[in-house]
């Protein structure tokens, strides 16, 4: 195993990428059912209101913003060829991967914990 | 100045032993010594049986790329010092993701087959010329260095797709098949960014830049990838280019 800063990217990279297809498919499977009627919609709804769908709920925020930032990272890597830069913007997206989460999953949780 | 250090070898027997073990070996690091000395020093004075490759160890034929201490490097120029982590133990392994011979020699034979594949040598227009065939600044600029390659395989086998999928032609291959379709004298610069257009091309780069922290010579393989991507796309402008460069050649000069 050859470990580096790019290994873990790319691992991040790859595990976000296949987590965000999956939530594709249980995405469709709730927003799908609004064709077979309001009460199926609203019961799958109801489903996804659970603790675990809204720790969940942070993790997917967490996958579609690292994949975001690292996919903007290898583009202006490329574009300006500038991969003398590629460990310290790496950890700056991280940290702003990190930074957002927190920021958008603290309300996430407080409305759950909270109800309202 | 003298210091005992630790060093650990990934040793495999493949007459003896299932899979790899580590042996230790203490050794009095003397100021100025590489990794290569250390090998050396243990390999005359305390196990002849250590297997390595080793050639120039003036890192010129790229035969000693070990991975030491969790990264792909020369040890012959690689200062001993520099390796000693804060266990006091410098800690040898073959090259990841290559079948291993025995302890530190690996098979390197998917990195010259793909090497190889690229068509590594010069194909010229055909056209004898009464003088040399003069490359501009520019042109020599914009290969990148990429003639400093000197097929250690160190960036081959730190690439996470070739730890994948052996059918990737490499960051290796890749480079030496720019330095091929950037030269200026080069005739089939279309006919090689074809072949590099499909699924186990450049496309099949992940970005990962393991190639650019193990490379030895400090090299771009994944910039060279790059840039063969965007002339991948518009590859006959690009040889129509060459043919209008290579023409110029042949006109007459005051």
């Amino acid at each position: 195993m050859y470990k580096s800063t790019g290994f873990i990217s790319f691992f991040l990279r790859r595990f976000t990428g296949v987590a965000l297809v999956l939530y594709l498919f249980l995405h469709m499977w709730v927003i799908g059912s609004i064709m077979q009627g309001v009460e199926v919609f609203d019961a799958r709804m109801e489903f996804l209101q659970g603790p675990v769908f809204k720790v969940m709920e942070v993790a997917l925020l967490a996958a579609v913003v690292y994949h975001a930032f690292d996919g903007l990272r290898l583009l202006l890597v490329n574009w300006f060829n500038i991969a003398d830069y590629r460990k310290s913007m790496f950890y700056a997206v991280f940290a702003i991967s990190a930074l957002l989460t927190i920021v958008g999953g603290v309300p996430i949780i407080m409305v759950a914990i909270q109800g309202h | 100045m003298t210091q005992t250090i630790n060093v650990r070898i990934q040793r495999f027997n493949p007459d003896v032993d299932r899979k790899p073990h580590f042996q230790e070996f203490p050794l009095e690091a003397e100021q100025g010594m590489t990794v290569l000395d250390a090998l050396h020093k243990i390999k005359t004075e305390v196990d002849g049986s250590v297997t390595y490759r080793r050639s120039c160890r003036h890192a010129i034929c790229g035969s000693c790329a070990m991975h030491v201490n969790g990264a792909n490097t020369l040890v012959c120029n690689k200062p001993l010092s520099e390796a000693i982590d804060g266990k006091g133990q410098v800690t040898i392994q073959p090259l990841p993701y290559l079948p291993i011979i025995k302890d530190l020699v690996v098979d390197r034979s998917s990195f010259w087959e793909q090497y190889e594949r690229v068509r590594p040598w010069l194909i010229p227009n055909g056209v004898t010329t009464d003088k040399e065939f003069r490359v501009s600044q520019e042109e020599v600029k914009a290969l990148q260095d990429a003639e400093k390659c000197i097929m250690c395989g160190a960036c081959y086998s730190s690439c996470q797709v070739i730890a994948m999928n052996k059918r990737y032609i490499g960051p290796h291959a890749l480079l030496k098949a720019f330095l091929r379709v950037m030269d200026p004298r080069d005739a089939a610069p279309r006919e090689r960014l074809e072949d590099l257009a499909g699924g186990d091309g450049v496309y099949r780069c992940h970005t990962i830049f393991n190639c650019i922290d193990a490379c030895p010579k400090n090299l771009n393989p994944t910039a060279a990838i790059e840039t063969l991507r965007k002339l991948v796309i518009r590859r006959i402008a690009f040889e129509d280019e060459r043919k209008a460069r290579q023409a110029k050649l042949l006109e007459p000069t005051e």
